[in-house]
C-alpha cells in the first residue's frame, strides 16, 4: 500500500468533507435563526422553531408519511431483490439476461419520465393517487440498487456451500433458510438501507404520485411559499439528519462488535462498511483458490 | 452464525419493529374520514335549516385553518369540514378532471372557465347568498360566465412591478421596466406563460383573449429578447423576496404579498402603478357538480364573504377581500400601502385576469416553453 | 448451479410481474399517450385519433432537440466532475484510511441523508451575492464586487448538482477499489513500477467498472434533472426536464410531455447500449 501522498489525500478528504457539510451547517444555523428570511446576517438565536415544529401536526405527519412509504417500498424492493438474486445466481434457466435487463432498466429512466408514466397508468386504471402509488414507484427505482448489492455479495460466495448442504440431505427450503439467507443477510440489510434512503428523500416520483397526504420532501417544497413556516421545516430536517446519523453510528457499533472474529469463508482483509465486507476479498482480477 | 451476523439480525429486527410501531401509531392518529353522506341527506330531508353535514374542500395550503372560514364555523358548529390540498391551479384542475370528488373547489381566475367548459362545477343560486350584494360588480363579473354565476370571489391581489427604490430612484411607471436594458441582470419575471402573454399584450396593445398567431409570435420574441436581461424566473415568493432583499433583483413581476413582506422587513421597495394598468388575480370558490350537500356548500361560500373571515384574510395573510366596506379593519399602514387601500381609483385602472379558453392556454404555455428552451 | 426450474421461476415471478405491471405497462401507456392530440376531456377519454404531431413538433421544431442535447452535455459535465472529484476521495478511504475507512466513508455519505431540496437551498444562500462564498472572496480581497455568476446560472446548476451527487459517486468507486487484491500492487512494486505507473497500469484499470458505474449513476438521472435548474438556475439554465415538468404540471399537456419523454428515453437508451458494450453485464451473473 502506498503511504506516500497520504497527507495530500487526507487533506483532500477533509476539504471535501468540509464542503459537503458546510450547507448542512448553514441549515443548522438557520434553524436557530430568530427570523424568517433565509439570508445572512442572522437575527438572533432561538430554539422556538423546534418547538413550533413539534407542534406542527402537518409537518410531523408528512414526516411520518415519508417513513411509511420508505418502509413499505424498501421492504418490498428488498424482498423482490433477494428472491431474484437467488434465482439468478443459483439456478440455470433461460431468460436470465432479459430479466436482468428488465430489472436494471429502471436505472436508465430519469425519474421524471417514470413518474409521468406511472401517473398516466394510474389515471387510466382509475387508481387514485396516494402514498401507496408513491411506494410502488419507489419500489421500482430501488429494486435495481437492491438487486445489485445483493448480487455483488452472492457472487463472492462459494457456490458449493449450498450444493454441499443439499448433498448432505437438506431440502432446498432448509438450505435457503439456514445457509443462503444468513450468509447474505448483511447484503440484504445493506440493500434495505439503500432502498430506504432512496425512498425517504425522493421528491420527483412523490410529487407526481401523491394523493392527499404529502411526503416530507413534497411538503417541504410546498412550504417554500410560506416564508414564515419555513424555518420549522429546516428544524425537522436537521432532526432527521441527526436521527440518521445515530442510526448509522449504531450500525457501525454493531458491526465493530462482531468483527473481532474473521469469518471463515473469507481470506484476505475485510472492511467494516455495512454490506461491503464481502467485497473485500476475491475481487476481480484475483485468483480464486477454491475453484 | 457469527456474533456479527447475530447482531445484524438483531439490528434488522429492531429497525423493523421500530418502524412498524411508528407506522401503527400514525395510523391510529389519522383523522377519521368524513361521516357518511346519510347524515347530510337526512338534514336535507327535514325542513329545518342545514345545521350539520359534511363538506370537503379542495384547497391551497394555508387556507384550511379555522380563521379562514370562521364565519361558517360559527354558524354551523356541527358541520364537519375536511380539506384536501393541491399545489397549484393546474394541479387542482387536474385532480378534479381525474375524478377527485371534493364538494368545494378553490381556484383562481384564469381557470374558472376550464371547469365550466368541462362541466365540473355548477351554477350558484345567488339569491341564497346573503352577502352577494356587497360584492362590487367587477368581482361579480369575474365569476359570471354566459350569464350564470359560477363562483364566489374571495382572496385577491395585484400583480404589478415591484422594485427597489434605492436602485431605481427614478421609479417605474410601465411594464416596460421588465424589459429595460438599464436593469439587465436584475430583473425577475414570474415563471408563468399566460402571465407573460398578458404583460406582452399590455405592452403591444393587443387583446389577450383574441391573439392571432402572429401576435403571439411577436410576444414570444419580446420575451426571448428579455431573457438576457432577466436574472431568473421566480417560482416561489420567498425566493423572489430573498433576491430583492439581497439586491440581486431590482425589479420584478410580483404580487402584493411580497411587497408587504418586504415592507415589513424594512427593504426599500415600491409597487408600481403602471400606465398600462396593474393585473389582478382573484381566488374563487365554486361548487362541484358532484357535491351532495349543495345548500351547505353554498352556505360555506356565503360565509367566505363574511366579515370575520374577511378580517383574517386581510390582516393575517395580507390579501384583498372583495367587499370594500371591510377594509376599514386594516390598521397597519404598511398593509394599507401594500393593498393600495388608500388609492380608491386603483381598481378601475386594473386589468382583471380574463378567462381564457383551454386551447389558448395550451398555446400560451407552449409559447413560454419555447421562450425558455430557445437556444 | 441448480437446475430446478420451478423453484427458479417461483422466485422470479413476483419481481417479474411487479416490473411488468408497474414499469413496462406505464411506459407503454406513455407511448400511447404521446400519440394523443390533447388532453381535452380528461385522462379517461378514449375516442381520440392518434397523431404524430407532437413528435413532429419535437424533431423538426428546432427547440426541443437542441435543448435535449444541452441537457446531455450538462449531465455529462456534472458526471465527469463528480467522478473526478470522488475518485481521490474513494482512493483515500481505501488506501490511506486504514481501519477507519468505513466510518469515514459513512461520514462522507451522510449528507446524502439530508433533504436534497434543503441542501440545494442552503447551497443557494452560499452562492448568492450576500452568501458565504462571495463574502469570503471579498474578505480575502480577491474580488471587489460579488461574483454574480455563482448563482442563477448554468455554473450554479452544475456546481450544485456535483455537490449533491458527489457522496453517491464515491460508493461504487470505493467498492471497486476495495476489491483490488493488494498482492497485485505489491507485485507491481516488487517488479519495479513507480507508484504512478502502478496506479495507471493496475489500480485505475481495475477500478474502472466502479468508475463507470458511478459515472452512469449520476449521468442518467441528471439528464432529466429539473429541480436544481428551477431553484438555482438562471434564465438560460432551463433543461429538457424542466419543459417535461412544465407539460405534466402547469402546462397540462401530457401528450406533448409524453412525446418528449419518449424521445429523451430513446436517446438515453441509445447511449446506454453503446456503453453496455464496454461493461458486460453477464460477468455479474456468470
Amino acid at each position: 500500500m502506498q503511504k506516500r501522498g497520504a497527507p495530500f489525500f487526507a487533506g483532500y478528504y477533509i476539504l471535501l468533507l468540509f464542503a459537503l457539510y458546510l450547507p448542512i451547517g448553514i441549515l443548522f444555523l438557520f434553524s436557530l435563526n430568530d427570523g424568517v428570511v433565509f439570508a445572512f446576517p442572522l437575527k438572533g438565536l432561538t430554539t422556538h422553531w423546534y418547538r413550533d415544529m413539534l407542534r406542527n401536526a402537518e409537518l410531523l405527519q408528512a414526516g411520518m408519511n415519508s417513513l411509511q412509504v420508505a418502509v413499505a417500498s424498501s421492504l418490498a424492493a428488498t424482498s423482490l431483490a433477494t428472491t431474484s438474486a437467488i434465482a439468478l445466481l443459483r439456478f440455470q434457466f433461460k431468460g436470465k439476461s432479459p430479466f436482468i435487463a428488465l430489472a436494471l432498466v429502471p436505472l436508465l429512466v430519469p425519474y421524471i419520465i417514470l413518474g409521468a408514466a406511472l401517473l398516466v397508468l394510474f389515471a387510466i386504471l382509475g387508481v387514485e393517487r396516494s402514498l401507496w402509488t408513491v411506494a410502488v414507484a419507489h419500489t421500482i427505482v430501488s429494486l435495481p440498487y437492491a438487486l445489485l448489492v445483493i448480487m455483488a455479495r452472492m457472487v463472492g460466495f462459494d457456490k458449493h456451500l449450498e450444493e454441499a448442504a443439499q448433498d448432505l440431505g437438506a431440502t432446498y427450503v432448509y438450505t435457503l433458510r439456514r445457509v443462503i439467507l444468513p450468509l447474505i443477510a448483511p447484503a440484504i440489510l445493506a440493500a434495505w438501507l439503500v432502498a430506504f434512503t432512496v425512498s425517504f428523500d425522493e421528491f420527483i416520483l412523490a410529487s407526481f404520485l401523491i394523493g392527499r397526504r404529502p411526503t416530507l420532501p413534497v411538503y417541504l417544497l410546498s412550504q417554500l411559499r410560506f416564508a414564515n413556516r419555513f424555518p420549522q421545516v429546516i428544524a425537522l430536517t436537521v432532526l432527521v439528519m441527526l436521527a440518521s446519523l445515530s442510526l448509522v453510528l449504531l450500525a457501525q457499533w454493531l458491526q465493530r462488535r462482531g468483527s473481532a472474529i474473521p469469518e471463515s469463508d473469507r481470506s484476505g482483509q475485510f472492511a467494516r462498511v455495512p454490506g461491503f465486507e464481502d467485497l473485500a476479498f476475491q475481487g476481480e482480477g484475483s485468483s480464486e483458490p477454491h475453484e | 452464525m457469527s456474533q456479527r451476523t447475530k447482531d445484524q439480525n438483531v439490528f434488522f429486527v429492531l429497525i423493523l419493529m421500530l418502524t412498524f410501531v411508528l407506522t401503527a401509531c400514525s395510523g391510529a392518529a389519522q383523522p377519521t374520514s368524513e361521516p357518511a353522506a346519510t347524515e347530510a341527506t337526512e338534514a336535507l330531508a327535514t325542513e329545518a335549516p342545514v345545521q350539520s353535514g359534511s363538506l370537503t374542500v379542495l384547497e391551497w395550503a394555508g387556507y384550511e385553518i379555522p380563521e379562514m372560514w370562521v364565519d361558517f364555523g360559527n354558524t354551523y358548529p356541527d358541520a364537519n369540514v375536511t380539506f384536501n390540498f393541491g399545489g397549484s391551479d393546474p394541479d387542482i384542475y387536474g385532480k378534479v378532471l381525474a375524478g377527485s370528488s371534493e364538494d368545494i373547489i378553490h381556484m383562481y381566475t384564469p381557470f374558472l372557465n376550464f371547469y365550466v367548459e368541462e362541466g365540473l362545477i355548477q351554477p350558484l343560486d345567488t339569491s341564497k347568498l346573503t352577502n352577494w350584494e356587497k360584492v362590487p360588480q367587477g368581482f361579480k363579473d369575474a365569476c359570471t360566465i354566459d350569464g350564470e354565476v359560477y363562483c364566489v370571489p374571495w382572496d385577491w391581489g395585484y400583480s404589478s412591478i415591484l422594485y427597489r427604490t434605492d436602485k431605481i430612484p427614478e421609479g417605474v411607471d410601465s411594464w416596460e421596466a421588465l424589459m429595460d436594458a438599464k436593469y439587465a441582470g436584475h430583473i425577475s419575471m414570474w415563471d408563468d406563460g399566460p402571465s407573460a402573454v398578458s404583460v406582452g399584450s399590455y405592452l403591444k396593445g393587443y387583446d389577450e383573449t383574441n391573439l392571432t398567431d402572429e401576435q403571439l409570435e411577436e410576444i414570444k420574441q419580446l420575451w426571448i429578447e428579455q431573457r438576457d436581461k432577466n436574472l431568473f424566473y421566480w417560482v416561489d415568493e420567498p425566493a423572489l423576496e430573498e433576491a430583492i432583499s439581497s439586491g440581486d433583483v431590482w425589479v420584478a413581476y410580483a404580487w402584493n404579498g411580497a411587497f408587504y413582506r418586504l415592507l415589513q422587513a424594512g427593504v426599500p421597495v415600491a409597487y408600481a402603478d403602471p400606465k398600462e394598468g396593474r393585473n389582478s388575480w382573484i381566488g374563487q370558490y365554486a361548487i362541484s357538480t358532484k357535491a351532495e350537500n349543495y345548500d351547505l356548500a353554498l352556505a360555506f361560500l356565503d360565509s367566505k364573504l363574511g366579515e370575520e373571515t374577511a378580517t383574517h384574510l386581510l390582516v393575517d395573510y395580507a390579501y384583498g377581500h372583495p367587499i370594500p366596506e371591510y377594509f376599514s379593519v386594516v390598521e397597519d399602514p404598511l398593509l394599507v400601502q401594500a393593498l393600495s387601500l388608500d388609492d380608491p381609483g386603483i381598481l378601475e385602472r386594473t386589468n382583471f385576469t380574463v378567462p381564457i379558453s383551454s386551447a389558448n392556454r395550451d398555446r400560451f404555455v407552449e409559447m413560454w416553453a419555447e421562450v425558455k428552451a430557445a437556444p | 448451479m441448480l437446475k430446478n426450474r420451478t423453484i427458479a421461476w417461483s422466485l422470479l415471478t413476483p419481481s417479474a410481474a411487479w416490473l411488468i405491471l408497474f414499469f413496462v405497462l406505464p411506459m407503454i401507456g406513455m407511448l400511447i399517450l404521446s400519440l394523443r392530440p390533447d388532453m381535452r376531456g380528461g385522462p379517461f377519454q378514449l375516442g381520440w385519433l392518434p397523431t404524430v404531431k407532437h413528435y413532429q413538433n419535437i424533431i423538426t421544431g428546432e427547440v426541443y432537440l437542441p435543448l435535449l442535447w444541452l441537457s446531455i452535455k450538462v449531465a455529462f459535465g456534472v458526471a465527469m466532475a463528480a467522478t473526478l472529484l470522488a475518485y481521490p476521495l474513494a482512493y483515500f478511504l481505501v488506501f490511506h484510511a486504514g481501519r477507519r475507512s468505513s466510518f469515514l466513508l459513512t461520514l462522507a455519505i451522510l449528507p446524502f441523508w439530508t433533504s436534497y431540496l434543503l441542501r440545494i437551498i442552503a447551497w443557494k444562500t452560499m452562492l448568492g451575492s450576500n452568501g458565504l462564498v462571495n463574502n469570503l472572496l471579498i474578505y480575502l480581497g480577491l474580488v471587489e464586487e460579488p461574483v454574480r455568476i455563482l448563482l442563477y446560472s448554468r455554473l450554479a446548476v452544475i456546481v450544485t448538482l456535483v455537490y449533491v451527487w458527489l457522496p453517491f459517486v464515491a460508493l461504487p468507486i470505493f467498492a471497486s477499489l476495495h476489491r483490488i487484491n493488494p498482492s497485485f500492487l505489491e507485485a507491481a512494486a516488487i517488479l519495479g513500477a513507480s507508484p504512478w505507473r502502478s496506479f495507471f497500469k493496475v489500480t485505475l484499470p481495475l477500478s474502472l467498472p466502479g468508475v463507470i458505474a458511478g459515472f452512469f449513476m449520476v449521468f442518467i438521472p441528471t439528464v432529466g434533472e429539473y429541480i436544481t435548474p428551477m431553484l438555482v438556475g438562471g434564465t438560460r439554465s432551463t433543461l429538457y426536464g424542466n419543459i417535461i415538468e412544465l407539460y405534466f404540471g402547469d402546462g397540462a399537456n401530457w401528450p406533448l410531455g409524453s412525446a418528449m419523454s419518449v424521445v429523451m428515453l430513446a436517446g438515453v437508451l441509445l447511449l446506454a447500449l453503446v456503453i453496455s458494450r464496454l461493461v458486460d453485464l453477464r460477468r455479474l451473473v456468470g
